[in-house]
């Protein structure tokens, strides 16, 4: 056995053994994380359709919350609502750390809390009610 | 009151909410990677100088240690280390393991470029004249820009969960734009040209694939799993919404027909079931989905020629041993050289007598080459480092706030496990070969830079912080169109 | 309504798990190439690494039974290694060893081992890569007698044809001769390379094509000797079975299924009924017709499948399959019907057959009904591991033992008989007791037919079996048989000098 030999595969066997290490120490990152994880997950909220004349959607129906919602007659938003009053993009819900806002997009008819309008961005709380259009939603806590 | 401070004063307040905060276990996890990828390259860069004497079948006298282009190393370990400082400085409260262990998989790649014959790819840039390596290096550096700014810069999905259908007008232009324009090579319509740059689309495709369906699937899935057909024992959710599958597998099969890009078909369709089963949790359509599946396979080897030829080459390659089997043969051989220790990184045969025995070594087999150096030993650390990267990203998915996230981060994941797999799978002779790259390894702009996107949005998604609200403020006509909450 | 994100996280756990057992399954792969298979892929003569090692480094010696080389290596001016054979007789034996057009015959067979690269396991395996000299090639010796070799060449000449000369008790192939043969050193020296194979591919006369194993020819009388051992075998004849209609059917031919079988030779028998001893004598198709119907396609298929017929022969070099019949038709043993099989009886159906298949039947008889697969490795011999005998060849029973007795008596009887020294004139050996049968492959339209013998000497304790065969050659009886009866007198003509 001569020098060169030995000494290059030493060097060819220690990367074999890095790579190892790298995954050994990933996957030990990866346990620890396992192990602090396993939590239950609520949704953020939900919307409940109070009034809807025009019955898209229908009264009653209820909406699990993502963190970004919007809603307006065009397909593309979350909640769909299909009424004459209201603007392709209307409004936006989001939840942001602990609390949610909504926000009006711009709308023709403007977005109401309570009944009152909205300029920008304005918190609301759980029980509090959203109207787009003719359309009220009540903001309501996620079921777990 | 130092200079500093009073001009951090002057900054958006946005910039002033930021806090740095260090990610230890990332900087670990990097250190050992630097430390395994140098001592790569010292084995590289010294059986190649010794090559010339152990080509002749004897032996160097002395040991010359050396690094394989340790200039190239460097600058990449750089990079790496700047994504984590710039990581840092910003406060992202991002995954510490995505970054290690992708930067670890684009090392490897970049050792076997430099360790191929370097006029496999050769690109004039500013004078100068770059070879396979160096290029192979230029892209891995702007891919690890995209994980950084992404990785950064994304504080809201709200960009991608609104245009879902934007996006899959994009992507669908993307592929008929492929269809019309692309460029032919070997029978195979894929690559789009923008001046001296090609880009194979089907790459990025299948990121706006995910995206899309993220929307579309977390939108639906309550129609989804709700059940109104029955079919003997299978259940089957109402009928119009099985169209999007139907859909899909069209597509899937368009792309065989007219591209001849089996690999994508292949991929487009795997993700598309499991994401379909991730968001209804319903195994009765990934059966139906891979019963279509059967049988479309079946009716294009009867159609297809190049169908045809793909099985049968899988089937026994030996038949034509030197001409339609030759790659996958090699390939076996390659394998079979490197035992169970591997040949040692350099000491491998990629070129015989100057010629290719695998001419696609680069893009499709560079997981034979890895094995014929690294052995099996090798290739389960680099099958190990894929599933990490696989099971992280699935981890960030079940810890996501809500559908959308959840199924976008399941769908990016399994995007580069899935076609890990595949390609891995048809070098090994597990499944037909398909053209597709390994994903981070493989030589190509296209595939690191699309899988650079996949990274950087998992890290932005993993972000438990992104919520945290900026302080509530007029909305303005800009910031709608950018989308962006900040 | 909603189902709740519970549910979404338990099926983004079973896709991660399905997905972690797909790795496991390419883990699995992985294995399966580099570790399982690795020594088949690594020694493969087609892979590069083969090939670039073979450029530089030398193979061990290919020898004879006595230790005369056969085939070395040799180096260009540029220190790469070429091939060079010691004649062409042992050309479609040995092959040849080219970079250029790869291997074939014993230097395929034995590659691995001749370059020193094979691998026992994978801790050798690894050790190996510690070791600064990685090949250790062995020499081969085979069983072949270079002088008989040469012998057996001589005498088929300018004929395309075949010899296979063996020792029935191990199987021991003596001599392996195919003409016209080829300059297997042309083929493997670089420089000479592409002119030499270019002259041979292009020649009609097909000198790159082994006759011995590859050559598949209508049999013709010779295959009677399967016939009568399936028939005697199977207990549907006995060696004095008669039938009184054959003198008759000599004449006006034999009505098998509407369909009349004419032979009409052999008056020298006169109206006598044949029994086994005098149809083979005499060579009787009406007599082996009848008995091969009495048989019945399935036993006469068994017992020549047992023989080595269906299949590749097991040996160190390719052989093609040798065939009774066609196979797939409705009648027992897949004739298409008793017109076949009478026809098949005597060699003359959809018969055939490799020399080195009648060869094995011809030893099969001579070794009292046990059949010796054939060989040609007989050791290897290298620095580091010394000398390795190739292990012996596996045997089977095929026939009993009163059975191959009765054969050999006709089969003696054919060549020293009355009647057989007139049709198989030559065969004899002097001095020694030969048994044989010779055969006229009639091919239909004109030109001659090709021309067989099978024998074996000396009966009563054989130590060599043989079998000739010439293309074109004429009658058994006229080429083949001297031409065999010379080979096995230099056969113990060369022990007589050994002492």
């Amino acid at each position: 056995m001569d020098g060169f030999v030995l000494t290059i595969w030493l060097v060819r066997i220690a990367f074999l053994v890095l790579l190892y290490l790298v995954l050994f120490a990933v996957v030990r990152v990866l346990l620890r994380d396992l192990r602090a994880a396993a939590r239950d997950h609520v949704a953020l909220g939900r919307l409940v359709v109070v009034a809807s004349p025009a019955g898209e959607p229908p009264a009653g129906m209820s909406f699990d919350l993502d963190a970004v919602t919007t809603l307006g007659r065009d397909v593309n938003n979350t909640i769909v609502i299909d009424d004459p009053f209201a603007s392709a993009e209307h409004a936006s819900l989001t939840y942001r750390g602990r609390s949610w806002f909504v926000e009006d997009l711009g709308s023709t008819n403007g977005t109401y809390v309570n009944g009152a309008p909205i300029d920008g961005v304005s918190p609301i709380g759980f029980g509090d009610e959203i109207q787009v259009g003719e359309v009220r939603l009540r903001l309501d806590r996620g079921r777990p | 009151m130092t200079a500093a401070a009073s001009a951090a004063r002057g900054l958006p307040a946005i910039l002033a909410a930021i806090r740095p905060r260090p990610r230890g276990r990332e900087l670990m996890l990097l250190g050992a990677v630097a430390a395994a990828l140098l001592v790569g390259s010292l084995s590289l860069g010294t059986t190649l100088a010794a090559r010339p004497v152990l080509d002749t079948g004897s032996v160097p006298e002395t040991v010359e240690p050396a690094l394989a282009d340790g200039r190239a190393l460097a600058t990449y370990l750089v990079a790496l280390l700047a994504v984590h400082l710039a990581f840092v400085v910003t406060g992202r409260r991002t995954d510490e393991v995505l970054l290690p262990v992708v930067g670890l998989l684009g090392g490897l790649g970049l050792l076997l470029m430099q360790r191929l014959p370097q006029g496999l790819v050769t690109q004039s840039f500013a004078g100068l004249e770059l070879g396979l390596g160096q290029v192979q290096l230029v892209w891995l550096l702007l891919a690890l820009g995209v994980v950084g700014t992404l990785g950064i810069v994304v504080r809201s999905d709200r960009w991608l969960r609104l245009y879902k259908y934007t996006w899959a007008a994009a992507g669908i232009a993307l592929l008929l734009l492929t269809f019309v324009f692309g460029r032919e090579v070997n029978g195979q319509r894929l690559t789009l040209e923008f001046g001296p740059v090609a880009g194979q689309p089907s790459e990025l495709l299948k990121v706006i694939l995910v995206v899309f369906l993220a929307g579309y699937l977390s939108e639906n899935r309550s129609l989804l799993t709700e059940e109104s057909t029955r079919l003997g024992p299978i259940r089957l959710p109402p009928l119009p919404y099985l169209a999007p599958m139907a859909a899909m597998w069209a597509i899937a099969l368009g792309i065989v027909v007219v591209q001849r890009d089996l690999g994508a078909a292949l991929l487009f369709f795997a993700v598309f079931l499991a994401l379909l089963y991730v968001a209804t949790g319903r195994l009765s359509y990934v059966l139906i989905g891979v019963a279509l599946f059967l049988a479309g396979s079946a009716i294009l080897y009867q159609l297809f020629g190049h169908v045809r030829d793909r099985v049968d080459i899988w089937l026994d390659p030996f038949v034509d041993p030197l001409g339609a089997g030759y790659q996958v043969i090699q390939a076996l051989y390659a394998f079979g050289r490197g035992g169970l220790l591997g040949t040692g990184l350099g000491a491998g045969l990629p070129t015989v007598g100057g010629r290719m025995p695998i001419p696609a070594i680069h893009t499709d087999f560079p997981l034979a080459a890895l094995g014929e150096e690294l052995g099996l030993v090798g290739l389960l650390a680099i099958l190990g480092l894929y599933l990490v990267v696989v099971e992280r990203g699935l981890r960030i998915a079940a810890a996501a706030a809500d559908d959308f996230r959840a199924i976008l981060a399941a769908g990016l994941s399994l995007v580069v496990g899935v076609q890990a797999f595949i390609i891995a799978a048809g070098n090994l002779k597990l499944i037909p070969l398909t053209g597709i790259t390994l994903p981070f390894i493989s030589y190509g702009g296209s595939s690191l830079l699309a899988n650079a996107v996949v990274v950087g949005l998992l890290l932005a998604l993993s972000d438990r912080g992104v919520e945290p609200p900026p302080p509530p403020r007029p909305a303005g006509r800009l910031r709608r169109l950018v989308g962006a909450g900040r | 309504m909603s189902t709740g994100r519970a549910g979404l996280a338990g099926s983004i756990v079973r896709t991660g798990v399905a997905l972690t057992l797909a790795f496991a399954i390419l883990a699995g792969g992985a294995g399966y190439w580099t570790v399982v298979e690795a020594q088949r892929l690594a020694t493969a003569p087609d892979n590069p690494a083969v090939m670039a090692a073979a450029r530089r480094l030398p193979r061990g010696l290919i020898e004879d039974r006595f230790g005369r080389w056969i085939a070395r290596s040799a180096r260009t001016d540029t220190g790469e290694t070429y091939r060079e054979y010691r004649d062409q007789s042992v050309s479609h034996v040995v092959g040849y060893a080219s970079v250029i057009y790869g291997m074939t015959g014993l230097e395929r067979a034995y590659d691995a081992e001749l370059r020193g690269v094979t691998r026992a396991d994978p801790i050798a395996d690894l050790l190996k890569k510690f070791d600064p000299q990685p090949v250790d090639p062995s020499d081969l010796r085979t069983s072949i007698d270079l002088r008989l070799q040469r012998a057996a060449v001589e005498a088929l000449g300018s004929d395309p044809g075949a010899v296979v000369l063996l020792d029935p008790r191990t199987g021991e192939v003596l001599a392996l001769a195919s003409t016209p043969t080829y300059d297997a050193s042309g083929i493997a020296n670089p420089a000479t390379a592409r002119a030499t194979f270019a002259a041979h591919e292009g020649d009609e006369r097909q000198p790159l094509l082994p006759r011995a194993t590859l050559g598949r020819y209508v049999p013709g009388s010779v295959f009677k000797i399967v016939t009568a051992l399936a028939g005697l075998d199977a207990g549907a004849i006995a060696p004095d079975t008669t039938y009184p209609d054959q003198p008759e059917a000599e004449r006006a031919g034999l009505a098998v299924s509407g369909f009349r079988i004419r032979d009409g030779h052999h008056p020298q028998t006169g109206s006598r009924p044949l029994d086994l001893v005098g149809a083979t004598e005499a060579s009787c198709n009406i007599w082996y017709a009848l008995a091969g119907l009495d048989t019945g396609g399935q036993a006469l298929t068994e017992t020549a499948a047992e023989l080595g017929f269906g299949e590749a022969i097991p040996f160190e070099l390719p052989v093609a399959s040798s065939q009774v019949t066609n196979g797939g038709g409705p009648a027992p043993g897949g004739f298409s019907d008793d017109v076949e099989l009478a026809s098949a009886s005597f060699g003359q159906g959809e018969t055939f057959v490799t020399p080195l298949q009648m060869a094995l039947v011809a030893a099969t008889v001579a070794n009292g009904g046990v059949l010796v697969q054939p060989r040609l490795g007989l050791a290897l011999t290298s620095e580091r591991t010394g000398t390795r005998e190739i292990g012996a060849s596996p045997s089977a029973r095929v026939v009993g033992e009163e059975v191959a007795r009765a054969v050999r008596d006709a089969m003696v009887a054919a060549v020293e008989g009355e009647l057989g020294r007139q049709f198989t004139a030559g065969a004899k050996v002097p001095g020694v007791t030969t048994a044989g049968k010779s055969g006229t492959a009639e091919l239909g339209g004109s030109g001659e037919p090709h021309s067989w013998f099978i024998g074996f000497a000396p009966a009563e304790a054989p130590e060599i079996a043989i079998a000739v065969l010439v293309e074109r050659g004429g009658r058994g009886g006229e080429r083949a048989a001297p031409l065999a009866g010379d080979l096995m007198a230099r056969y113990f003509a060369l022990k007589e000098e050994a002492g």
